[in-house]
């Protein structure tokens, strides 16, 4: 019968064999890989090992000389330390957020689907609008938030915060680095909460009524039940936001550019003024493949934790 | 209004044919150039820029199209078209855009043509568009802005200094008294923007110290340096708010317009935008020239430098060589609808800039306001100063090495000295890459 079928359309057969559609499916997400992700790596590899410069794209091989040259370069190690901060710590807010947020918008409430709708809206807006908006929230003379500090007490000649009008958010080494921390976990978050809230729906029933019925409250089902659950899931949605939060210049592109000094300076936005701005492509690429190890191994002991929880 | 600016703003509105440009020379059908440029500061001069161009495309049977971006963009935007081997015919901007000359065109025949047609230029145009190690012009510039000192009048009399500051020492003495008494402090940014970058090389050059010699060597690690350095680290923590280290392409304007700054180094266009908002304020507003240090007096320059890609070839390469030429011939216009804000780099295509600094055709109280400027530009020199403006110059500037040394300094995070050294250490590395590319002289 199956022959007649395919005597009659060959094409039916062949869309019947598992293997053939899999590698259909497969083709544009490995284009897509291999175009966008996998040609400017090799690229970049390429730059790093040679003296290209923006205005002469000849390669003369050079051996590790850029590579030294990052390593040795002082501000460098600032910069590498300034990438692992603001990730770590964006990390941690993002998480924390993210589950209490995902548990909110898993409950049923008046305006859920309203709430949703709200608080995905930062991660919606495009990357550049959003820190623009902020930057003027941040403005040093006419911040939004200083002005109402200001009117609060906080601010002003007997203020508590400070004698001075303004905070001069992205001017103050330590308030510079919370501004992109704070803008980094509102515009990642989000994406965060909507995985977990995807994860915590997937969690089947039966186990959450055995729980229930096992007397089991709110926060030991939560802690011993829900959370180990959704584990993998978890570490895929940190994993995900880590590597999006290494790679991002655009929020301290547009906030701080860096300073002051550097203390808001990170790879991106360093091989990127190196690399583009000032013509030393070689040396700009070898510095954002110091960045490639660093999350090579985090992706991989992520995914291992996220298989083993799988497994259990 | 003069009678001559009258009729100067009239044609302009009618977009005439400008002198320089000839029917006879109209380019084949289908020539085409684009532009890529700044948002002009002075907004009338985009206007009158979109009609020029226009009126220039018809008379010569050319195409012009205009792109506008902000300025801090404009260096990665060429970066990304000459990699991409298409984009922009014409690229200006006001900062130096050397470390892409190997993919810029040679512009040695439009600049020696251009000194053939208006005689003398400027030393900082040439020093900023002419790369003397391998004798190569890779811009051409018409014109500049001239950074000068902005001063609350009112502020600066009642500190005993009724035509304010005239030395670095009278900011900090003068800044300093009034920040004290009424909390409005100096204005002079740290931080990693171009308006930084040129207010610190100023005080670097007016104590003796420079980031090159005159032969591109590095010499940045100098007592006169570190002496600046410590200048400008004590008018920060005496004079200034932490606002500084924010500093951005807006802030001077900002300052100005809000009050909130006695002393700001800027072009005109500050002033500009406080006349339009404020007259009585903008009166209150007088200008000095760079300020005295102990090497001397130096003013940075935004020269706004032409440049065309490698890709640009045939007969849009023409017409593009063309357009700047006859742009540059008509500069009484340009500066005129910039409203003073862009200043001739060949003295002789303005010929009125002398009566309109004398008499600012724009209102200004007292009408001699600018008159200052002529002693500005005779101290004013370019970003690379004592020498040209290399790849390693453009280089230095791109990473924000000089703000950051000083503001690590003012914000007691290193000694002046160390930060100093740290700065050259880097210098010195960016120098060594430039110079492998046979770009850079000198020999540390």
């Amino acid at each position: 019968m199956a022959s007649a079928s395919a005597a009659l359309n060959p094409h039916r057969y062949l869309m019947d064999d598992r293997r053939f559609v899999g590698v259909i499916f497969l083709v544009p997400a490995l284009l897509y890989i291999l175009l966008l992700v996998g040609l400017p790596f090799l690229l970049a590899i390429a730059f790093g090992f040679s003296d290209v410069t923006v205005g002469n794209t000849e390669l003369n091989f050079i051996g590790f000389d850029n590579f030294v040259a990052v390593w040795e370069n002082d501000i460098f190690r600032q910069v590498f330390g300034n990438t692992v901060m603001f990730t770590l710590v964006s990390q941690i807010f993002i998480l924390i957020f993210a589950n209490i947020l995902a548990i909110i918008f898993t409950q049923e409430f008046t305006g859920k689907w309203f709430a949703r709708f709200i608080f995905i809206l930062p991660w919606a807006t495009p990357v550049s609008l959003a820190a623009i908006g902020w930057l003027w929230m941040f403005d040093t003379k006419y911040s939004p938030i200083d002005y109402l500090l200001l009117q609060t007490g906080f601010l002003g000649p007997k203020g508590i915060l400070s004698n001075s009008r303004n905070l001069y958010w992205l001017a103050n080494p330590v308030l510079s680095q919370i501004s992109v921390i704070f803008v980094q976990v509102w515009r990642m978050t989000p994406l965060a909460t909507v995985i977990l809230m995807a994860g915590l729906s997937s969690i089947p029933t039966d186990i959450l009524d055995q729980a229930e019925v096992d007397g089991s409250r709110f926060m030991r089902t939560l802690l011993q039940v829900k959370l180990p659950l959704i584990l993998p899931i978890m570490v895929i949605a940190l994993l995900f936001s880590m590597i999006t939060m290494f790679g991002d210049m655009t929020v301290v592109y547009v906030l701080t550019r860096g300073g002051p000094v550097d203390y808001t300076r990170i790879i991106g936005l360093y091989s990127f003024q190196i690399g583009i701005e000032g013509g030393n492509l070689a040396q700009g690429a070898a510095m954002a493949l110091f960045a490639f190890p660093l999350l090579l191994a985090l992706a991989l002991l992520m995914l291992r934790t996220a298989s083993r929880a799988e497994v259990r | 209004m003069t009678l001559l600016s009258k009729m100067l703003v009239i044609l302009s509105l009618f977009a005439p044919l400008p002198g320089a440009i000839a029917a006879q020379d109209a380019f084949p059908t289908g020539t085409a150039i684009s532009l890529l440029q700044w948002q002009h500061f002075v907004p009338r001069y985009d206007a009158w820029f979109d009609n020029w161009a226009q009126a220039w495309g018809e008379a010569n049977n050319v195409t012009v199209s205009i792109d506008r971006v902000n300025f801090a963009e404009l260096p990665s935007s060429l970066a990304a078209e000459i990699d991409a081997g298409q984009g922009h015919t014409i690229i200006e901007l006001p900062s130096s855009p050397a470390s892409y000359i190997q993919g810029l065109h040679d512009l040695s025949d439009i600049n020696k043509q251009a000194l053939a047609m208006f005689g003398k230029r400027l030393d900082h145009c040439k020093a900023i568009t002419y790369l003397s190690f391998i004798d190569v012009y890779y811009g051409f510039a018409s014109g500049y802005s001239l950074n000068h000192g902005n001063y609350d009048i009112e502020l600066w009399t009642e500190a005993g200094y009724p035509h304010g500051p005239k030395s670095y020492e009278d900011l900090l003495a003068g800044g300093r008294a009034i920040f004290q008494s009424t909390g409005i402090p100096v204005g002079i940014g740290i931080s990693s923007e171009i308006d930084s970058e040129m207010a610190n090389r100023e005080v670097i050059w007016s104590f003796g110290g420079s980031v090159q010699d005159e032969n591109e060597n590095v010499v940045l690690n100098s007592a006169s340096t570190i002496a600046a350095v410590k200048y400008l680290a004590q008018l920060q923590n005496e004079a200034m708010t932490a606002e500084v280290f924010g500093w951005t392409g807006a802030s001077n304007n900002q300052a100005l317009i809000a009050g909130e700054a006695s002393f700001i180094l800027n072009p005109d266009s500050a002033y500009r935008s406080l006349q339009k908002i404020d007259p009585a304020a903008a009166a209150n507003i007088g200008f000095t020239p760079a300020l005295l240090g102990p090497a001397g007096a130096f003013g940075g320059t935004h020269i706004l430098i032409s440049v065309i890609p490698a890709y640009v070839q045939g007969i849009q390469l023409q017409a593009a060589k063309q357009f700047i030429l006859d742009f540059t011939a008509n500069y009484s216009e340009v500066t005129y609808n910039s409203e003073l804000f862009n200043l001739p780099c060949f003295p002789a295509t303005v010929k009125e800039l002398d009566s309109w600094l004398e008499k600012d055709p724009f209102g200004s109280v007292p009408a001699d306001k600018f008159a200052i400027l002529k002693t500005a530009i005779d101290r004013s020199v370019n970003f690379g100063y004592p020498g040209v403006s290399s790849p390693a110059i453009a280089q230095v500037y791109a990473e924000h090495i000089i703000p950051n040394m000083i503001a690590q300094v003012a914000l007691g995070k290193k000694s002046a000295e160390d930060a100093v050294a740290q700065a050259t250490e880097r210098v010195e590395e960016i120098f060594a890459f430039w110079r492998a590319q046979n770009l850079v002289g000198g020999d540390n």
